[in-house]
């Protein structure tokens, strides 16, 4: 009986043991066609495993000249195609949020031709056709207000052509610091819902969904970090700040800063990838601080104007202080993997220390589901900022980022335990269903107010800003670790200060039209921004606020001195910008897409619903030959991780045949070491 | 004294033996048992009850059932955490909805449910009824061995198209390796 089973079972482990070994080191076979690209060009993988798409190699010049609070950027994105196969790429990019983009013009070799704007879908057709026909020709488009997507059809073996966009912004001055950003890679976005049956309308990574009906046009595909960095980019700013600074420092970059004059400074950076946005900063030497600043420029007979005035600093020395309930929201998802989840515990330990005891607080944390640390807001007392210390320590990042139910639950407001109610969000804002989450802080905010810190190496800066704005708070980046607690300071005093409201801008023209409007509440260390359209410009803007039950005044003369042509395009800016808001809090898109069409045209702007096409006289591409489409790729950002992000294929597979194996090898031991007992 | 030590020694492996032989059943019979009950539940399913919980304390439900001429039939979950995949094959979170548009991917154990796609070749047929009781039919167009972070292996079009994925090697012992299986199917239902 024994002897049968020991049989029967060896018999078993001798059927497992081979099959067991034999197949470890088999090749792969599906990298088929590698050798037939030519040397150079990036390889697509397409649906079908094992086939290749050649995409042209892609490269990026900046030419960023800064003059007071105008900034004015040349972007060149040079397409090269090393292969031998006619090719089209579609380049999915970020700009700043405020850009207005109000040129495109298409550089083959020394001709050179003008882009035109044209409605979205009109300028899709003119390009397509060019495309059939094969002309060259290149499309700018805005997917959203920090995403453009070039496309550029017919390139041919061995050429590169240019694609060069120019831009206006108005610089962002605050806590006495002016900061320029420059973004360069869209970091990959996660996309709520389900996708639609349409499934792509873009070349990106994602579905369409009914959550986010673009998901595949905002989604570049990303190229795995362990094949290396693309995209190279080299960029230079010209900084005339009008002052002279007493620090100016670039913390994303080392880059070569240089004093060419007086007050002028050139910073360059000679051939970086694509990974992260650049970031430079500059302070007025003390006592030199702006006040206020005003440029004008006359337009067809109306004067543009953009006005920056700067409450006295005394305008927030503290008052007093009153208790607050402070819910802050944690990002724990797979993009804040890596630096950025470090940053954000350390930005948010540092924000508990400074709870005072009256006050109420609670965490929420949230990846593709969220928790809360306490069922009700706790009083700051020390046993539960211990407690809390220790949960924010064990924080995780992994997962999607489902921000709409932490969001609501944060903004829920079921108790008004403290005069004061805020939220403080830390996230990268990494998700493609913005305008959704600003129409919920919108409807839900009530009397909270709503503070967007937004960590890592490129964070959405779009929704940093908007939800700061639709939440009626402030945002706050950080970018390294080693500006974690000078940026919290900052948002600190916002914190702390009460906000200067109801701030209005009396012109000298009654029928003046100025964006923002209303101006929004001011915190600590901001200015008001606004940029107005007059019919005359005698006399001078008085801006008017209140600020805990004192009055504030500032008048700034209006003069034709300060001329700066594109005024005329950021105050258009601004107005789509006020208008798409309209679009997120509820209007219909069919009453708000006329007006912006109306304004983007009048002003040569790229919108979401105007794009930027230029097209070749002649045709290129010899009839009979064949287009190849490709999705240029772009990197990961710095510091991300990529398993964490696109994760990894499902596993499948458990540990049976192990444990039916080692069970095996036991009984089979255990009946030889019984057999052998009688030897001894 | 050496009877001794050698009567223990054995005991010690003959119990050893019955557990790990015990473990590795388990994991048989659990994916076994579940098919049983989600097999009921996917009856009900398609008699409109919605989601149906295959047994009370579960947290997923069948969204489809995968029949392989000659070889298999299975119901799949929703979801494909590993927890649902000790059950049943998951459908993926974000893939197109099975029996819908674009691409759906399901994904399972290699040395349980989805062991038979080691024997699938292209040209084989898959059948998939959906929710509504509609039943495609799939034909395998392609399979191969992608690494785990290839996901691109799985991003999909607007045809409909069925993609299973699986652990590789078949028969490897440990899991957790970097190596997936995956089989694309067409829909050729029309």
């Amino acid at each position: 009986m024994a002897h049968s089973f020991f049989a029967a079972g060896f018999a078993v482990v001798l059927l497992v043991v081979p099959t067991v070994v034999h197949s470890q080191h088999e090749e792969m076979s599906e990298t088929v066609g590698l050798a037939d690209v030519g040397q150079g060009s990036l390889l697509l993988e397409t649906d079908t495993p094992g086939r290749y798409l050649p995409v042209p190699v892609q490269s990026t010049e900046v030419e960023i000249t800064v003059r007071g609070l105008v900034v004015e950027t040349v972007v060149r994105q040079r397409f090269s195609n090393p292969g031998d196969e006619w090719l089209e790429g579609v380049y999915v990019f970020p700009l700043p949020q405020r850009a207005a983009v109000y040129a495109m013009r298409l550089e083959i070799g020394e001709r050179i031709i003008e882009g035109q704007i044209h409605e979205r879908e009109q300028a899709k057709a003119i390009y397509r056709k060019a495309k059939a026909a094969g002309k060259k020709a290149s499309l700018v488009e805005q997917e959203r207000p920090n995403i453009f997507t070039t496309s550029i059809a017919n390139i041919g073996p061995g050429e590169a052509v240019v694609v060069r966009i120019a831009y206006q912004e108005i610089l962002d001055y605050d806590s006495g610091r002016f900061e320029l950003r420059f973004p360069m890679v869209v970091g990959p976005r996660y996309i709520p819902g389900l996708p639609t049956s349409i499934g792509k309308t873009g070349t990106g990574w994602a579905f369409d969904t009914d959550d986010v009906e673009d998901a595949s046009r905002i989604t570049p595909p990303v190229l795995h970090p362990d094949r290396g960095a693309i995209n190279p980019v080299r960029l230079s700013v010209t900084l005339d700040a009008g002052m002279p600074l007493e620090r100016l420092h670039c913390p994303s970059h080392a880059a070569q800063i240089s004093k060419t004059s007086e007050d002028v400074h050139r910073i360059v950076l000679d051939g970086v990838p694509a990974d992260r946005d650049f970031v430079l900063e500059w302070s007025p030497a003390r006592g030199r601080s702006p006040t206020a600043a005003v440029f004008t420029e006359e337009l067809d007979g109306s004067h543009y104007v953009l006005a920056m005035v700067m409450p006295p600093d005394d305008a927030f020395i503290e008052a007093v202080r009153l208790p607050r309930e402070t819910v802050f929201v944690i990002d724990t998802s797979g993009s804040m993997g890596g630096t950025s989840i470090i940053q954000a515990r350390q930005a948010l330990l540092l924000a508990l220390d400074e709870l005072h005891p009256e006050d109420f607080f609670n965490i929420i944390e949230f990846d593709s589901s969220f928790s809360i640390l306490f069922p009700h807001s706790r009083p700051a007392m020390p046993a539960a900022i211990s407690e809390a210390k220790v949960w924010v320590g064990r924080l995780q990042a992994n997962g999607g980022t489902e921000m709409m139910a932490p969001l609501l639950a944060a903004l829920g407001d079921s108790e008004e335990l403290t005069p004061l109610r805020q939220v403080i969000f830390i996230t990268d804002g990494c998700v493609g269903n913005e305008d959704a989450l600003f129409g919920a802080i919108e409807r839900e905010l009530g009397r909270s107010r709503l503070f967007t810190v937004g960590i890592g190496s490129a964070p959405n800066s779009h929704f940093m800003e908007r939800a700061a704005s639709f939440g009626r708070g402030s945002f706050t980046h950080i970018g390294t670790p080693v500006e974690v607690r000078l940026r919290m300071r900052e948002l600190f005093a916002k914190l702390e200060n009460p906000v200067m409201a109801d701030i209005e801008l009396q012109w000298p023209d009654p029928n003046a039209e100025m964006w923002p409007d209303p101006v929004p509440d001011l915190y600590a260390g901001e200015p008001v921004v606004v940029v107005a359209r007059l019919g005359t410009i005698h006399g001078e803007v008085v801006a008017t606020g209140v600020r805990a039950d004192e009055s504030w005044e500032s008048s700034v003369p209006l003069s034709i001195s300060s001329s700066r042509a594109g005024i005329n395009r950021l105050w258009a800016r601004r107005k789509i910008s006020s208008l798409m808001d309209e679009k997120a809090r509820g209007t219909p898109e069919d009453e708000v897409r006329p007006q912006v069409i109306e304004v983007a045209m009048t002003h040569h702007l790229v919108s979401k619903y105007t794009s930027l096409v230029a097209v070749d006289v002649t045709p290129s591409r010899p009839d009979g030959t064949d287009l190849k489409s490709g999705a240029v790729p772009t990197n990961l950002p710095a510091g991300w991780q990529h398993a964490k992000v696109f994760g990894t294929l499902p596993k499948g597979g458990t540990s049976r045949r192990l444990y039916l194996l080692t069970s095996l090898l036991a009984l089979v031991l255990g009946i030889l070491v019984r057999q052998a007992r009688g030897w001894f | 004294m050496w009877r001794r030590a050698a009567s223990a020694l054995s005991v010690l492996l003959l119990v050893a033996g019955a557990v790990q032989g015990g473990r590795g059943g388990w994991i048989y019979a659990k994916a076994e048992l579940a098919q049983i009950l989600l097999h009921h539940s996917w009856e009900r399913t398609l008699a409109g009850e919605g989601r149906v919980r295959p047994w009370p304390w579960a947290d997923a439900w069948p969204v489809a059932r995968l029949v392989i001429p000659g070889l298999d039939d299975i119901v799949v979950l929703e979801g494909a955490s590993g927890r649902n995949l000790a059950f049943a094959p998951g459908h993926l979170d974000g893939t197109a909805r099975p029996g819908g548009d674009g691409t759906c991917v399901i994904a399972g154990h290699r040395d349980t449910h989805f062991a038979f796609l080691e024997g699938l070749a292209p040209g084989d047929a898959i059948g998939l009824e959906d929710a509504d009781g509609a039943l495609h039919r799939f034909r395998v167009t392609a399979a191969a061995v992608v690494d785990e972070h290839e996901t691109g292996a799985i991003a999909g079009g607007e045809s409909p198209t069925l993609i299973l994925v699986t652990c590789w090697p078949f028969d490897l012992l440990v899991t957790g390796g970097p190596l997936r299986y995956v089989v694309w199917a067409e829909d050729v239902t029309r």
